[in-house]
């Protein structure tokens, strides 16, 4: 059997659902096909939760434009689809005059790249807006923010999803040719067919483009390394601070970030690495990350960790050349059905929407798309008992008894909450994908109290033998089987 | 909703807050109530299905639940109020609890607060260990969880990280249920765990334990493939050239716990760095009057008996306060030298004779533990070897106490 | 010659010394308490040690129930014991003490259910 569709995306990271979501909004059909288990396992969900103001980008590059663009209308997006979201400011700190030099330079492409408000602060307004943080003076830059990139990701899906899109998990596309007017794919042993393919493949994306016959992309995956603060130190952080980036990195220096959900970040660090899906934590960075990060945050303690983790970048830039290349959102000759989108990386979350926009863009230069009459851009989350009044949490025990037994005891997490990540539609088939809709497991204990009461649930809603619990990737499995028979 | 009115709740349902349950009732404190997160009360125990405990407490060698069981029953012939399936939420430092449950929302407010909410087990995270991030890692407890409770098998080729209790016990339950455990690794130049059990769970199954080991590099994008373990020197800087690899499904941590403590930060209770736990007085009482902990959640035991000995100590005080509505002031600090890893209580009145115990920072052998208060020896207790893994006890009269200066305790060298 | 033991009848953990001339122990030293020179004869004579399991829990909610052994039985024994106790099960609701195998092997060591169980209703 043939799956027909008029657009499949590829790709189910962040930029893979704005695509879907903003083509939902017109008549198409459409399929997202992602190769994980699951939404949002590449790097929309390994990143420090940014929503960047635009000044890190050259001045008339599509980086600058639409992180700029997807910045200021990021306070409506988070409402429309119940995102958690902040706008915190953000600090870029400097010690020298160098860094002093740097930091003008930056506010000066900011301004030009319309980023309001960014300013050179001294000492004083540093201690105001953020205590425990060093340096000499700064750039402040009001309109930085904080989200949760997870469900900034799901939620788009989601949204995508009601709107008619489909998808399809553990399908990693293997094949693609043309033929009478339709791609052909074939993806985890489906065969689908569609009029245009958008590549939003992340890390793949430069092997899909060359499926579609594209040549000349070749990606350099460049791992960051974090580490994950208790909330404990939260307390310390209410904006993120940056140091002044070292222009020949391609990343923006290691920095810390406090999360929406009360944590914080320190990283990313940078380095050029082999394999697009090697996601290890290694001693020299995590040494690193000590070290810098305890340069702006001088109460970093080791018992703040709580976790590391690593994504990945995909830079088409090389080592060799180092800095940031544009992204490239094309659509060429070799393959005029296709939206090719490489390169994304950051500031990719912030510029997910205003992406997705130029895509539909290019598409209407070839075809009229009509609009969809019954699009509904509204996507509301489940509500979260932690974040709740008494008052409120009464009334949803009342309704729902699952809203009164916490599975997660660090976070407060109920079991109606896992429940709810579990059965949605486009919902959690594993433990990965509940933590990344709820966030259990990601406090202090890790999963010691609620990882097995995540497994149980997962098994009894999924249907799933004991073998067949994942935690993330295929072949991820968990257990190896009953201990008696 | 208006809150209920209680002499005194116990948050946690394991053996300190059964044990201290029991006897404040059996002092004549009648109006208390146990709060258990868990749908059944014991705590812990229910997994340790391992036998050993209850040598101290009752005479004879019990499983865990068998020994939770006899404080069970003991909570129902007194017939005191529990509730489980109910987590506490909040508890402020007038005492005010909030707790959920499926029922809805429960306040409280009371007169003495317990706190035996237990420890929790350190992750990979806390220790940081380099390499993927494969499925296949756990710590010691979540694999019994699995293995004695839900019937689930973790894994077949088993690593195991540290010589904690639990990881040693863990290797003999994996291998009774058919995993290879191809050996132990322990950062330290000495086993984290009892002697005991390094020789009835590993040197019985010929599993061999590496001391000053540490895992450098965990190997395996979906799931485990293999672990890199290297040698450390003193400094537990790895020794170049020590690398090799091995191959397994599974890595199992047993690489410490840490008194739970997330409600009393929350109660405004201060934490001693050294334990991870309260700092409490004689009575088991915190820097917040009328909060007391005891067990796990104050500093990590060796002994399950010890932890019901101590809650009961301390039921024995909280009955005082409960009635009296004070306690003696506490007023001598007891400090200690670098050989010392902690000491329980912190502080004491002078007044009444206590037991102290302690756990030394490393090995020791041939000395004498000694307290002194100024300038001069209370008391010296010789001893041939001390161990981290061990709980040492000192037994103080008060008439040996002279002033109220601070009490300092410290290790003698012959 | 003399050979060392670590004493596992409680957690003290005594590690014993003791002086053998032939099979015969001359001298025992180290040890906290006089169990320690008993657990020295019989770890020289026929090691013995106790060990805890689980079995299938039929009708229960959880699906296994813990059992121990009474006694210790020979080391050697310990595999064999504990394959037989594998191929039991119980049916819910089950008792602490109750027998699992009476006498298993004929070792002189009860298996006993350690966890109460209630029907699952």
């Amino acid at each position: 059997m043939e799956h027909q569709y008029d657009c499949i995306v590829i790709g189910a990271g962040v930029v893979g659902n704005a695509v879907a979501r903003q083509l939902s909004a017109c008549s198409v059909t459409i399929a997202v096909l992602e190769k994980e288990q699951d939404l949002c396992f590449g790097t929309s969900g390994r990143n420090s939760g940014v929503l960047h103001a635009g000044f890190n980008n050259k001045t008339g590059s599509k980086m600058a434009r639409f992180c700029v663009e997807g910045n200021l209308e990021f306070d409506r997006i988070a409402e429309e689809l119940d995102v958690p979201f902040k706008r915190t400011g953000k600090l870029i700190v400097g010690f020298s005059d160098d860094d002093k030099n740097s930091l003008r330079a930056m506010k000066a492409q900011g301004d030009a790249n319309g980023v309001p408000g960014l300013e050179i602060v001294g000492k004083e307004r540093i201690r105001e807006l953020a205590p425990f943080i060093a340096g000499e003076f700064a750039m402040y830059s009001p309109m930085t923010g904080i989200l949760n990139p997870f469900i900034y990701t799901v939620a788009l899906a989601e949204n995508a999803h009601k709107n008619g899109a489909a998808y399809f998990f553990a399908c990693p596309v293997t094949d693609i040719f043309y033929q009478d007017g339709r791609y052909r794919i074939t993806a985890g042993g489906r065969n689908f067919a569609s009029r245009w393919i958008i590549n939003c493949a992340g890390l793949e994306s430069d092997k899909i483009s060359a499926l579609l016959g594209i040549k000349g992309h070749k990606l350099y995956p460049c791992r960051g390394e974090y580490f994950i603060l208790d909330k404990k130190a939260g307390q310390y952080l209410g904006i993120p601070a940056y140091p002044v980036p070292n222009p020949r990195e391609g990343g923006l220096g290691i920095h810390l970030t406090p999360t929406i959900d009360g944590n914080i970040l320190i990283g990313p660090s940078s380095k050029y690495i082999e394999e697009n899906d090697n996601y290890s934590v290694t001693q020299d960075i995590m040494d690193l990350l000590i070290k810098d990060g305890g340069r702006i945050f001088p109460y970093l303690k080791r018992e703040y960790f709580i976790r590391n983790f690593a994504g990945i970048r995909p830079k088409l830039v090389g080592p060799q050349e180092g800095g940031f290349a544009d992204f490239v959102i094309e659509r060429r000759s070799e393959a005029p059905y296709a939206i090719n989108l490489v390169g994304i990386e950051s500031p990719g979350l912030t510029s997910a929407l205003p992406i997705a926009r130029e895509v539909v863009r290019l598409i209407r230069e070839v075809e009229p798309l009509k609009p969809n009459p019954g699009f509904d851009p509204v996507r509301k989350g489940p509500p979260a008992f932690a974040g709740l009044t008494n008052g409120q949490r009464r009334a949803l025990i009342q309704q729902n008894p699952d809203y009164g037994e916490i599975i997660c005891r660090c976070e407060n997490i109920t079991k109606a909450e896992v429940l709810e990540a579990i059965n949605r539609p486009l919902g959690a088939a594993t433990v990965t994908g509940v933590k990344y809709r709820c966030r259990p497991m990601m406090g202090r204990c890790q999963g010691g109290y609620c990882q097995t009461r995540i497994t149980e649930l997962l098994r009894q809603e999924k249907k799933l033998a004991v073998k067949e619990v994942l935690y993330q990737r295929k072949g991820s499995n968990m257990f190896t089987g009953v201990a008696l028979k | 909703m208006t809150a209920i009115h209680k002499e005194a709740v116990i948050v946690g349902g394991g053996p300190g807050g059964l044990a201290a349950a029991v006897k404040l009732k059996q002092q004549g404190i009648t109006d208390i109530i146990i709060l258990e997160r868990e749908k059944q009360l014991g705590g812990i125990l229910r997994q340790c299905i391992h036998d050993g405990f209850g040598l101290t407490r009752f005479g004879e060698t019990l499983s865990g639940p068998e020994y939770a069981q006899r404080f069970i029953d003991l909570v129902e012939q007194e017939k005191i109020e529990y509730r489980t399936d109910t987590t506490v939420l909040s508890i402020s430092p007038e005492k005010h609890l909030t707790a959920v449950s499926p029922q809805g929302l429960l306040e409280i407010d009371s007169a003495a607060v317990i706190l035996t909410t237990g420890c929790r087990e350190r992750t990979r995270g806390s220790v940081a260990i380099p390499g993927e991030r494969p499925a296949g890692i756990y710590t010691a407890g979540v694999a019994q969880t699995y293995l004695n409770l839900k019937n689930i098998m973790v894994g077949k080729k088993v690593v195991i990280l540290g010589s904690g209790d639990i990881g040693l016990i863990m290797a003999r339950r994996f291998t009774l249920e058919g995993a290879k455990v191809e050996a132990v690794f322990e950062l330290q130049p000495y086993p984290g765990g009892l002697a005991r059990n390094v020789e009835q769970c590993l040197n019985d199954f010929d599993i061999p334990l590496y001391l000053s080991h540490t895992i450098t590099d965990i190997i395996g994008g979906a799931r485990l493939e293999a672990v890199i373990v290297s040698e450390v020197d003193e400094q537990k800087r790895v020794k170049p050239g020590t690398s090799r690899r091995i191959e397994c499904d599974t890595l199992i941590l047993s690489v410490g716990l840490i008194p739970e403590n997330e409600l009393s930060a929350g109660a405004s209770v201060a934490l001693d760095p050294r334990t991870g736990g309260a700092y409490v007085d004689e009575n088991f009482m915190t820097g917040v009057e009328g909060i007391f902990a005891a067990g796990n959640a104050l500093h990590v035991h060796d002994l399950v008996d010890f932890v019901s000995l101590e809650a009961e100590k301390l039921a024995e005080a909280a009955a005082k306060f409960i009635r009296r509505g004070k306690l003696p002031v506490c007023g001598i600090k007891l400090v200690t030298d670098k050989n010392i890893g902690h000491i329980i209580p912190q502080s004491i009145s002078g007044t009444k004779d206590v037991t102290l115990t302690l756990r030394v920072g490393r090995p020791l052998t041939g000395g004498a533990l000694k307290l002194q208060q100024d300038h001069q020896d209370l008391l010296s207790q010789k001893f041939i070897k001390l161990v981290p893994a061990e709980m040492i006890e000192i037994k103080l009269a008060k008439e040996l106490i002279k002033s109220t200066s601070e009490i300092k305790v410290v290790i003698a060298h012959e | 010659m003399n050979r060392r033991f670590t004493c596992i009848v409680c957690p003290n953990g005594c590690e014993i010394t003791a002086e053998l001339d032939g099979g015969k122990i001359v001298s025992v030293a180290g040890a906290r308490c006089k169990k320690g020179g008993a657990y020295v004869r019989q770890e020289l004579t026929c090691p013995r040690r106790t060990f805890s399991t689980s079995i299938i829990l039929e009708g229960g909610k959880l699906p296994l129930v813990s059992v121990r052994l009474t006694k210790p039985i020979p080391k050697e024994k310990i595999f064999a014991v504990n394959e037989l106790i594998h191929r039991q099960k119980a049916q819910a609701p089950v008792r602490i003490g109750q027998i699992v195998l009476e006498n298993v092997l004929g070792l002189g060591s009860d298996v006993i259910i350690t966890k109460n169980a209630d029907r699952l209703s």
